[in-house]
């Protein structure tokens, strides 16, 4: 049997104090991609972000510190 | 009469006269039944017992209730129920895997308190969630980003989590982390939160979030994810 590759999740009962370790169900492995695609977006978009801001900075013939100085 | 040394217990003289052996057992006897249970007053269960003002007499101290502590009033021990503010420890739960959650909540006190160290090499940040409740929208929040170069920025976010914020895995690797859930045992409200985080990685960043989860079901469980392993340990704390 092929060995499975879903990441694990741990379970902490506070009553029972049982702890239970296992792979991802479908459902948590939904969520944990759609984080992972989310995240990713986010990333590039703060990129993006901060390049339009050094260029503008640029254009102004700004320096990094001057702008964060400005934006601070 | 003769009488042994601590108790002061009568047992017969060198000199007693045989005939009168029963009498003198039962007497001893008596006295040793009457010494042991005044030093042992308990009668249930989880009882304890304490010194009283009387030599080798113990008062009896009935087990309290749930949630009770051990006090001192009058100068003598004495159970009470925890005054407002006081936090009890629920539990301590080491993280692994690439989400661990925090399940059957005890539902007998007004806020939560989580705080702890979350760890991780994570490249998507980190979140915090209720229920397992990953529905964009469900947590209205205002979060605060200070970094050590002193700027500042802000974002308002109808997000599926709490504190997903940083793409950079250096700014998620050691995550000082509290979080206070205002009301989390009611149903008839939503419930807020308030989160911190402090954030060292080769980076200092300090976060601060606060804002509301859109439901009105019972926090019952809280399931800290990221996008790699977690380690680290967190406390969970009820406060009344």
């Amino acid at each position: 049997m092929a060995k499975s590759t879903r990441p694990m999740v741990r379970i902490h009962n506070t009553q029972t104090d049982e702890v239970i370790d296992r792979e991802m169900n479908d459902d948590e492995l939904a969520a944990y991609e759609a984080d992972v695609v989310a995240a990713t977006k986010r990333q590039a978009e703060e990129k993006l972000k901060s390049e339009e801001k050094q260029a503008i900075a640029a254009r102004l013939g700004l320096t990094a510190d001057e702008l964060k100085l400005l934006l601070g | 009469m003769a009488t042994t040394t601590n108790y002061g217990w009568t047992t017969p003289d060198d000199t007693a006269l045989v005939k009168d052996g029963a009498a003198a057992i039962r007497t001893l006897g008596s006295s040793v039944d009457t010494t042991t249970k005044n030093l042992n007053p308990e009668t249930t269960l989880g009882d304890i017992a304490y010194r009283s003002s009387t030599a080798n007499v113990k008062t009896r101290l009935g087990i309290g209730s749930t949630g009770q502590v051990l006090t001192v009033a009058s100068g003598v021990p004495s159970w009470a129920t925890l005054s407002a503010g006081g936090k009890t420890l629920l539990s301590t739960t080491t993280l692994s895997g690439t989400s661990t959650s925090i399940t059957s909540i005890d539902q007998g006190y007004k806020d939560l308190f989580l705080i702890g160290n979350i760890i991780t090499a994570s490249a998507t940040g980190i979140s915090l969630r209720f229920n397992s409740n990953s529905t964009v929208g469900d947590y209205s929040s205002y979060r605060n980003y200070l970094e050590a170069g002193g700027s500042f920025s802000y974002a308002d976010v109808n997000g599926g989590d709490i504190g997903q914020s940083d793409s950079n895995t250096a700014w998620n690797t050691q995550n000082y982390t509290n979080l206070t859930i205002f009301r989390y045992a009611e149903t008839e409200s939503k419930q807020t939160f308030s989160f911190v985080r402090s954030v060292v990685g080769g980076f200092v960043r300090g976060m601060y979030e606060h804002g509301a989860f859109n439901s009105t079901t019972a926090i019952t469980s809280i399931q800290i994810g990221a996008g790699a392993t977690l380690s680290g340990t967190v406390y969970l704390y009820g406060v009344k």
